[in-house]
């Protein structure tokens, strides 16, 4: 389904592996146990699933306003990498859900990883969605610029960004969503009213980022017919 | 207490730019910046616990009115703290108060490092700050579960609040959670500051 792998070896990107608990605390392990409770209890209709990117949507008003009421949840761990979300979605964080559509932000702290290689881990997270649900469109958010002016991480995360349009077939069950642009001033720096740390959106970056998603999601959340569930026994 | 090179938490370090994009650099040059330009009562220096602050209602609500700035960098230990007062960060501005919160992030350090750690950072604020109020922040408890990291952060907070104790322009001050969520009888409008 997905045209243009470069290697018969699986990219490093695509190769699941939990956080390891270097500091002690085993936060982690503790959120990932938390999110394989919610899918036991939950039926949303979205899922976000990612790294902090995701996570912090949670703590703004757009997550109230535009997210929690299309019945999402929100599987986003700060720091993670594709290799982690890989790990995170194949020990039970898709168990018993059944989403219509699946929110994937994940990528740009895969420093590890080459341009090429973090592209693969990103389609090889969409390819794991695609095949547990079947029914469901998956939307990639593309990595946004970071670090206050031009750098190589933007440069790879361009990148990324541009091999996932390239091998993304259309039509197709997955979707690629480009929100960065509108970020950059004109002499390509990026603000700290948008990315309070040049890396991280505030309230008025998520505003910006999230419109176009609700937009997207809305609209494909209409074009989904409703399943019959067998009710709860 | 002395802060010597034998104490990793108490030598003065800048961040080094692993990732590649330079982020550390940017804020704190943007903090030098703002030391440059405003005049704040209140300075906030610390962490992502300072940082994340300024992204929600309640620094406008209640740290904004107060003429604060906020020099938070998510990631920073004591020694990255410590090199930004030493490099700029403190130059040009006379805040009343210092609100310092920091040390969670010292990963391998001893809670001893941590403690002196915090006190060179106390001490380098009084020497350009000679009549600013320094309020010591306690580490919060961090993790779902007891585990080593809390032992660790309590014992820095025990070190912390007997060393400040015979300073006269130093407070230790715990926000533990069930301080702060005790109703209305506690929290920062109880703290008169001189």
């Amino acid at each position: 389904m997905f045209s243009g792998m470069s290697s018969d070896e699986p990219s490093p990107a695509a190769l699941p592996e939990p956080v390891e608990d270097v500091h002690g605390d085993g936060r982690w392990m503790s959120q990932h146990t938390r999110f394989v409770q919610e899918c036991k209890d939950a039926e949303p209709d979205v899922l976000f699933v990612g790294d902090s990117m995701i996570q912090l949507m949670r703590h703004h008003d757009i997550w109230r306003e535009l997210f929690s009421p299309l019945h999402a949840l929100n599987f986003g761990i700060g720091g993670d990498t594709t290799c982690n979300v890989l790990w995170r979605l194949q020990n039970g964080e898709l168990d018993n859900i059944k989403p219509k559509v699946v929110v994937l932000w994940v990528g740009t702290n895969n420093h590890q990883h080459s341009a090429e290689q973090v592209a693969e881990g990103v389609l090889a997270v969409a390819r794991l969605l695609t095949s547990r649900l079947p029914r469901a469109k998956v939307i990639i958010m593309g990595l946004l610029p970071r670090g206050e002016r031009p750098n190589p991480l933007r440069e790879k995360n361009a990148a990324v960004n541009a091999l996932l349009r390239a091998r993304l077939p259309r039509p197709g069950p997955v979707l690629l969503l480009d929100a960065g642009a509108g970020l950059l001033a004109p002499d390509g720096s990026l603000s700290q009213r948008d990315m309070f740390d040049y890396l991280h959106l505030t309230a008025a970056g998520y505003a910006a980022v999230s419109k176009p998603l609700s937009d997207l999601l809305l609209q494909i959340l209409e074009e989904t017919p409703e399943e019959r569930r067998a009710p709860p026994v | 207490m002395s802060a010597g090179d034998s104490n990793p938490a108490a030598t003065p370090t800048p961040c080094e730019d692993i990732q590649g994009d330079g982020r550390w650099m940017s804020l704190h040059n943007r903090f030098v910046s703002d030391s440059k330009d405003k005049e704040p009562d209140v300075l906030f220096v610390g962490d992502s616990l300072v940082q994340l602050m300024h992204q929600f209602g309640v620094w406008r609500e209640l740290f904004s009115p107060l003429h604060a700035l906020n020099f938070g960098i998510g990631g920073d230990a004591t020694q990255h703290v410590l090199w930004r007062l030493s490099n700029g960060e403190l130059d040009n501005i006379s805040p009343k108060v210092v609100v310092l919160w920091v040390g969670t992030n010292n990963h391998g350090h001893s809670a001893e490092q941590i403690c002196g750690g915090l006190l060179a950072i106390v001490q380098v604020i009084k020497n350009k700050l000679p009549n600013a109020r320094i309020l010591v922040l306690g580490i919060l408890p961090r993790g779902k579960l007891p585990n080593p990291l809390r032992e660790r952060n309590t014992q820095v907070n025990h070190l912390v609040a007997e060393a400040v104790s015979s300073l006269p322009h130093a407070s230790f001050f715990s926000v533990d959670p069930g301080f702060v969520h005790c109703n209305g009888d506690c929290c920062f409008c109880n703290v008169t500051v001189h």
